[in-house]
């Protein structure tokens, strides 16, 4: 069986990530940039958990991991270079 | 099932939703970071458990269960190390609270050293 409001619900993270697009855009300081950015990361991702559910097919959850290790990994870099460690 | 799966990611639509006002109306930049991590965790946990759900119930698939069973580990994981991290460096960069507060241990800390 196929749930056809999955697409609806990933549509709707979507929309939140464009919202989220503002906030990137006029962000007053870095750090609010750097978790902008993650977070849109995550609504992305959300929206990509939810359109594989959907396909049925798993290449976009492998997809939807990576860019969550890469979302970290560049967070993790970003709080380090403005520590003064890098 | 089907509603429970429904209901669970309408669930995590909101704290989603929620998060991202509360990055859009927070007036300072560590409440706003506060705000990033209610969609990092709340956010995701309901659509983790409906995908593995709907994954092990509906496509038969025990691989994508497993799969989005490490995902929400990972997530749960790795999101409260990166906002500590990002919030350590950016007080450390300069960026201030724009209210002045009673306790702040961690700039007195910074000011003798």
């Amino acid at each position: 069986m196929i749930m056809p409001e999955l697409l609806f619900f990933a549509v709707c993270f979507i929309v939140l990530a464009l919202c989220l697009l503002f906030r990137l855009i006029q962000g007053p300081s870095v750090v609010d940039r750097a978790v902008t950015a993650d977070s849109i990361d995550i609504l992305s991702d959300m929206a990509l958990i939810l359109f594989a559910l959907y396909s049925g097919r798993s290449v976009f959850l492998d997809i939807a991991f990576i860019t969550a290790i890469l979302g970290f990994i560049g967070s993790t870099i970003v709080a380090r270079y403005l520590e003064g460690r890098l | 099932m089907r509603i429970v799966i429904d209901i669970l990611i309408v669930i995590s639509i909101f704290f989603a939703f929620a998060g991202v006002v509360g990055m859009l109306r927070m007036p300072d930049s560590f409440c706003r970071m506060q705000s990033s991590t209610n969609i990092a965790t709340l956010g995701v946990l309901g659509v983790i458990i409906a995908g593995v759900l709907y994954a092990a119930f509906y496509l038969h698939d025990g691989a994508m269960a497993v799969k989005l069973v490490f995902m929400g580990i990972f997530y749960i994981i790795t999101n409260p190390i990166a906002g500590h991290a990002i919030c350590r460096g950016g007080y450390k960069h300069g960026v201030r609270p724009t209210k002045k507060y009673e306790v702040d241990k961690y700039g007195e800390d910074m000011v003798e050293e």
